[in-house]
């Protein structure tokens, strides 16, 4: 009896011996896995929240349950996060990103059981925050966990993070596809990145699992949309307009009051979360709509169920609640907040464009839909996730374009008043600086092309003499020698030359990589780069 | 769990992971199964109270209670078709439809989702697209008592169609109800009058008939036994059915109209079998003078100068003494100038006219 452990141990590791063969088949069985385990804790979470929710302050309920519940619920998770739990505060993307940019993947188990924990009693108690940015952070965790105690290295650990965040925003929204595009959008910061299969896959699982344990029933049920007439779209553009205004003016609270919070001093932080509790549950006293996630509400406005005085009191009310809730340091996200706030600014367009040109224009409940993506576009400002997801939601083609004009005027005008994106602003308050789509971005504008030297026509001077051999020795070569194009970054003509010691390449062709374009110099580069060196260094081609 | 994540080790890991997933699994599932049953009975709740509001009259407030099931029993074919109708009901014509529309979507073949929409269509003036709705009902399936359910959205159906005046249609539909209403007086009756409106006077007069067998102190069975001996020109027998009506309903104008109708037709026609010559040459003149003051009245009405000889001709001929059969002669002339010259202007004098019309074939 003794020896069975070590025997089934053995018989383990001899089933799985195939997988342990190639980096490749451990990646794509790690995440077949992770993709399952974090649908299944998604699904936990959203299990624990709606139902917890409904026990802690049922609809219906008495109104001082409302203002008690989730001023108690802050007071305890404040106190927990704080002792504890340090880095499960907040939404948990600038958290993800910071482990991954920063920390090499590296995200404790502690933090993510204190993430899904204090989340689940956060949101169930009423806090006006979301579930899909903690998800997120829990997900990337159990990545991190599973990829570091498998032995994987460095960049493995680093390439399962945006798995794990794609099967968590799968389940946790049920749009696999938008999934994948806000890891790599967002989280990544490159939509070429080289994570896209594992990503893909593991979304995929997780959705699967997501359909196994709660059926086919869509996170939101959806009416079907319909363009009424082309003059729609204008309203669609006007909606965008107040999207991005209502965008921008949330993000702003939420960062002001940040700082506000961030100011006082430091033995208050765990009782800040008072502040947001207390907030949600005094507004939550009048209007329960604004506690918790929301989406029971969100579900109704989708179907045309509103009344305008209603969904614009709603509309700033979430924006105020959600502010208060974030800035003071609850646990909970913005995702789901973003979607209500989109949700009854679309309605409240609609509505207003549906009273005055009936003939024209479809109910509020579809303005609502597009809304949610309107509002997502200019507040997280990644507007291809947010068409995608939105049209996930309706799996109505028809949707696309009111979306797209909507959120791209959205964004341009939430980009225009907000430079910063608020995951970026917020790390930046917390005196963090993680790499945004805008640095990478300058990064690769920079070419081989703006610092090489143009090989002449006709080279009949010395330097021309040069440049002949080179294209000579490059014509008559059967092996190439380092070289770069005219459209690579010039990080990797660095790159090139350290490996090869060079302080010169040749610039070929990528039609014929044995016709001379040119050469790119070491101190081109640096010059390039706004970097001069004292002395000039003696340039080696190797070839001459 | 920590600690065995202590040493790095892909095998464990996995299967740990694994493991972790079962019992995940396992737990999802019993939490997902005790949340569907919390929701199961907090929807049947929200769905009877919304059927005593229904039936106390409160159909918006009922539709709020149908849409609070259906937002958590999102499948429930019955809490949607409630929801559908409380609107309908509640007059939200366009929510109803989309609600229903959802429904059918789910199923289109449900008997009473397609009379819902048939309903919603009716009241969009919608009646081409009613009719095929109030058929896929008829043809649908019902959960409960199907053939009743069915017979009534047919008759339903037909009651439309008496509605529209679209006679083959509503014949159509008549039909088959013949069988499945045999035991019901009220609904024969009904029947039997729009039998009458699909002109189909035989079919009404064998329907009323089945009436006064179970139920012959009937008046309006009576009177529709009449109308239909009255459509198919048998006006003596109509006469004793609406003197039978009358009798059982004395105070009915309508009733006694039509007596009154039938009692000139049978005084006027010259044609009547079991007529002395006399009284036939007696009503023949008659006939022909009644003719000839309708053509006079609408030729005054209508002004027509080719009247004008017709009349003073006629007035000549009626001078003379003539046989009937000239006389009758004289009055189809007459009729026919009148239906020339002044078409549908001055209402003729309807006992005149079906006794005219009767002579024309």
């Amino acid at each position: 009896m003794s020896t069975s452990p070590v025997r089934l141990s053995v018989r383990l590791r001899q089933t799985l011996q195939p997988l342990q063969q190639s980096d490749a088949r451990r990646a794509l069985a790690l995440s077949l896995a992770i993709g399952a385990l974090v649908g299944l804790v998604t699904v936990a979470f959203i299990l624990l929240t709606g139902r917890l929710a409904a026990r802690m302050y049922p609809a219906g309920g008495a109104g001082w349950r409302r203002i008690f519940v989730p001023t108690l619920g802050s007071l305890i998770t404040g106190y927990l996060l704080w002792r504890f739990f340090p880095f499960a505060r907040g939404s948990g993307i600038p958290q993800t990103k910071f482990a991954l940019f920063i920390n090499d993947g590296r995200i404790q188990f502690r933090t993510v059981f204190g993430k899904f924990f204090c989340c689940s009693a956060s949101l169930a108690s009423g806090i006006a925050l979301g579930r899909e940015g903690p998800s997120v952070q829990v997900g990337a965790g159990l990545a991190s966990v599973i990829a570091r105690s498998a032995g994987l290295n460095k960049d493995q650990v680093m390439s399962l993070v945006p798995v794990g965040c794609s099967a968590a925003l799968a389940a946790a929204f049920n749009t696999p596809i938008a999934a994948v595009l806000f890891s790599l959008e967002e989280i990544m910061g490159d939509l070429h990145a080289a994570v896209l299969g594992t990503a893909v896959l593991a979304s995929a699982t997780s959705w699967m699992v997501l359909h196994l344990v709660l059926g086919d029933d869509p996170l939101f049920h959806v009416p079907g949309y319909r363009l009424v007439h082309p003059v729609e779209l204008a309203i669609y553009a006007a909606l965008g307009v107040v999207g991005g205004l209502g965008s921008v003016a949330f993000v702003k609270l939420l960062l002001r009051l940040r700082d506000y919070f961030k100011g006082l001093p430091k033995w208050s932080a765990w009782f800040q979360p008072v502040a947001g509790g207390l907030t949600v549950g005094l507004l939550g006293y009048f209007r329960p709509e604004v506690m918790g996630v929301g989406y029971n509400y969100v579900d109704k406005i989708l179907n045309g169920d509103v009344v305008l005085k209603t969904v614009a009191l709603l509309a700033i009310l979430k924006i105020v609640a959600t502010a208060v809730s974030y800035s003071s340091g609850n646990a909970g996200g913005i995702f789901g907040p973003s979607l209500f706030i989109g949700a009854t600014m679309g309605a409240s367009v609609g509505s207003v464009a549906h009273h005055f040109f009936p003939t024209y224009t479809a109910g509020p409940g579809a303005y609502a839909l597009v809304g949610m993506g309107t509002a997502f576009a200019g507040i997280v400002r990644t507007p291809l996730t947010s068409v995608i997801m939105i049209f996930e939601l309706t799996r109505d083609y028809t949707i696309i374009v009111p979306l797209m004009i909507s959120n791209l005027i959205a964004y341009f005008i939430s980009y225009g008043l907000q430079r910063a994106p608020i995951y970026e602003a917020l790390a930046h308050q917390d005196g963090v600086h993680l790499p945004s789509a805008k640095t990478r971005e300058e990064g690769k504008r920079m070419r081989v092309n703006q610092a090489m030297r143009v090989a002449p026509p006709a080279p009949a001077e010395a330097d021309g003499d040069e440049f002949r051999r080179l294209a000579e020795r490059l014509a008559t070569s059967s092996e190439m020698p380092p070289h770069v194009h005219p459209d690579h970054d010039l990080s990797l003509a660095l790159e090139r030359m350290g490996a090869s010691g060079l302080t010169v390449l040749p610039v070929v062709s990528r039609a014929d990589v044995h016709k001379l374009l040119g050469i790119v110099v070491l101190d081109d580069v640096l010059r390039a780069f706004g970097v001069s060196r004292p002395s000039e260094a003696r340039e080696s081609t190797g070839l001459t | 769990m920590i600690r065995a994540f202590d040493k790095p080790s892909f095998a464990r890991t996995f299967a740990l992971t694994i493991l972790a997933i079962g019992a995940l699994f396992a737990i999802n599932v019993f939490l997902a199964k005790a949340e569907s049953e919390a929701n199961r009975v907090e929807a049947a709740r929200f769905y009877e109270n919304g059927q005593r509001l229904m039936q106390a009259g409160q159909s918006a407030e009922a539709a709020d209670q149908f849409k609070s099931a259906l937002s958590l029993e999102r499948e429930n074919q019955d809490y949607r078709l409630a929801l559908g109708e409380a609107l309908l009901a509640a007059g939200k014509i366009q929510d109803a439809q989309s609600t229903l529309q959802s429904l059918l979507d789910l199923n289109s073949f449900s008997g009473p989702a397609n009379l819902a929409m048939a309903r919603v269509l009716v009241k969009q003036d919608q009646i081409q697209r009613a009719i095929s709705y109030y058929h896929r009902a008829i043809f649908g399936q019902w959960k409960e008592n199907a053939r009743a359910n069915q017979v009534r959205a047919r008759l339903e159906l037909a009651d439309l169609l008496s509605r529209q005046n679209s006679k083959e249609g509503l014949l159509a539909e008549l039909l088959p109800l013949q069988d499945e209403v045999s035991d019901d007086i009220a609904t024969l009756e009904k029947l039997g009058q729009w039998f009458l409106a699909a002109d189909s006077p035989a079919r009404a007069a064998a329907t009323f008939r089945l009436v006064l067998r179970d139920d012959p102190e009937s008046a309006d069975a009576y009177a529709g036994l009449g109308a239909a001996d009255f459509a198919q020109r048998n006006y003596r027998a109509a006469r004793g059915n609406f003197a039978a009506a009358l009798r059982l309903r004395p105070s009915d104008r309508a009733i006694a109209a039509r007596l009154d109708v039938c009692d000139r037709v049978l005084t006027l026609d010259p044609t009547l079998k079991g007529l002395g010559v006399g009284e036939q040459s007696q009503r023949s003149r008659k006939l022909a003078e009644l003719a000839l003051n309708s053509l006079k009245q609408c030729a005054g009405l209508a002004s027509t100068s080719s009247a004008a000889e017709s009349i003073e001709a006629a007035e000549k001929q009626l001078k003379r003494r003539a046989s009937a059969s000239s006389d009758i002669e004289l009055a189809e002339r007459l009729w026919q100038k009148r239906k020339t010259d002044c078409g549908q202007t001055g209402a003729p004098d309807r006992a005149l006219a079906l006794v005219m019309e009767e002579l024309a074939q």
